[in-house]
């Protein structure tokens, strides 16, 4: 029977092998490339997911808003007491709010009082998810903005309260947001109020652990952890979350940002921090022209006023 | 027989390569980025496998290749390692087909395991000697164990709804020669 088979196709099949062998190699190459020169074949990625997601937009869309609205519909079951405790919850943060504009005047006046030059405020590009990672081993989204609205590499990434992750792969018309909780993610933060400087390192869990601190036992459970800026990719002072113990003693940050549902996310336009370059030059006596210019009429009268003054 | 009529094979073919566009958008569906601590199964594999040891001319090692390599491009995954050795994997099963047509279902299964696990470990060697940085063992362990168990399910929806079963003795290809 297999006699049977193999008499048409004889010819064709060291030829069929061949072409997979040739196949099997090109993919091959493609990883060895990758491994090698892995920008360009990133930036090849990039437009790939750019050409394909947005194109299936379409058909996403609508399943993630039904699936969305299901889960919606689940939490109705529970409406009252929810609005219970949002009544509760915004009593409190009246008190708060009341407390924070206090605190903002305070500021503002002290601020002004010392002649305080702060930076110039944030600009931000606001983008919807697309798609994630689509694989257990990755944490990233996909947001619908690209290189056409003028998003850079690097560049910080916020929900409304908290720093989410940072842009790795820019698209015409899409980018990548690598999450804080990805393995391939590091940012240095500072824990305040000690202000030790430490470094964020994602893990794949919802938590990831804060690794580099100098003086462990400066930091509590509870304080803020934000980003330091070092490094000049991120802006500082961006809120990253609190800090908190896991059963074996090491400490994690929990993220503020919302990552149960990242919809809208914020795209921080960093213009990029000043350098200075030379080391400066020395500071002399300007050299002046050897023969002083004939005064102006003008300028005369002006040192005739000045000596009348004296 | 229409059972084998080239209008078939190509229609089946196209619907492959649906179904795995179809799946991977699934996955990149925005519901829950939070990272999880388990690792769902890689139904697109399954497909592949049950499909191959079924109807080996449905899926070709270039719709293969091409399918696998758009996944590890949009799943951030090194682009081409895990599209090669997919192609290697269906490749083997492809020359054992014929064998495994006449077992059970138990066998079939063992193969497909011995095999999956067999390129999930390579996979994982290739990135460690070139030190790429990798997931963690248990959540590998856990999405090769997921997959396996899905595979069964994988079939019995392929068979049924597909249509995609095993060439039983006594059907004809499409030059009307037994398969």
């Amino acid at each position: 029977m297999a006699k049977d088979r193999s008499q048409g196709d004889d010819y064709l099949a060291p030829l069929k092998r061949l072409l997979v062998g040739v196949l099997v190699l090109c993919l091959i190459g493609l990883f060895l490339v990758w491994r090698v020169d892995s920008p360009r074949v990133e930036r090849f990625r990039a437009a790939v997911v750019d050409r394909v997601v947005p194109n299936f937009d379409w058909a996403m869309a609508p399943v993630t808003a039904s699936v969305n609205l299901v889960r919606d519909f689940q939490s109705y079951q529970r409406i009252v007491q929810q609005n219970q405790d949002l009544r509760n919850e915004l009593q409190k943060m009246k008190a708060w709010k009341e407390a924070a504009l206090q605190l903002e005047q305070e500021n503002a006046r002290l601020l002004d009082l010392n002649k305080v030059r702060l930076d110039p405020r944030l600009t931000f590009v606001t983008g919807v998810v697309l798609a994630d990672s689509g694989s257990p081993f990755r944490q990233s989204v996909l947001l619908n903005v690209g290189s056409r609205d003028g998003i850079v590499d690097g560049w910080a990434t916020m929900d409304g309260i908290g720093l989410v992750g940072r842009i790795s792969g820019v698209g015409r018309d899409t980018s990548r947001v690598i999450l804080l909780t990805d393995p391939a993610s590091r940012i240095p933060a500072t824990i305040q109020p000690s202000g030790q400087t430490a470094i964020i390192q994602g893990d794949n869990t919802m938590s990831p652990p804060i690794a580099f601190l100098e003086d462990s036992d400066l930091v509590r459970p509870g304080d803020r952890v934000v980003s330091s800026g070092d490094g000049g990719v991120f802006p500082a002072g961006l809120l990253i979350g609190q800090v908190a113990a896991d059963p074996g003693g090491r400490l994690r940050v929990i993220l503020a940002a919302d990552y149960e549902r990242l919809e809208f996310l914020r795209v921080l336009r960093n213009p990029g921090t000043e350098v200075i370059r030379d080391p400066g030059g020395l500071i002399a006596p300007v050299v002046q022209p050897s023969l002083p210019l004939p005064l102006s009429p003008l300028d005369e009268a002006l040192s005739e006023a000045e000596n009348t003054d004296g | 027989m229409a059972e084998g009529s080239p209008a078939r094979v190509w229609g089946m073919r196209l619907t492959y390569l649906v179904l795995a566009l179809v799946l991977i958008l699934a996955n990149l569906i925005p519901l829950d980025t939070r990272p999880r601590n388990w690792a769902g199964p890689d139904i697109l594999v399954a497909l592949t496998f049950a499909w191959t040891l079924r109807r080996p001319e449905f899926v070709p090692a270039l719709s293969v290749a091409l399918v696998i390599l758009l996944a590890d491009l949009l799943y951030l995954r090194p682009p081409g390692l895990w599209a090669a050795l997919m192609v290697m994997a269906v490749q083997m099963l492809r020359s054992r087909a014929r064998i495994l047509r006449d077992q059970p279902f138990m066998t079939e299964w063992l193969a497909v395991a011995g095999i999956f696990v067999a390129i999930s470990l390579g996979n994982r060697l290739v990135l460690a000697v070139l030190m790429v940085p990798q997931a963690p063992l248990g959540l590998s362990v856990i999405h090769v164990v997921m997959t396996l168990i899905c595979y069964p399910v994988v079939v019995m929806i392929s068979q049924l709804v597909f249509g995609v079963r095993k060439a039983a003795p006594g059907d004809l290809d499409r030059l009307g020669q037994r398969i």
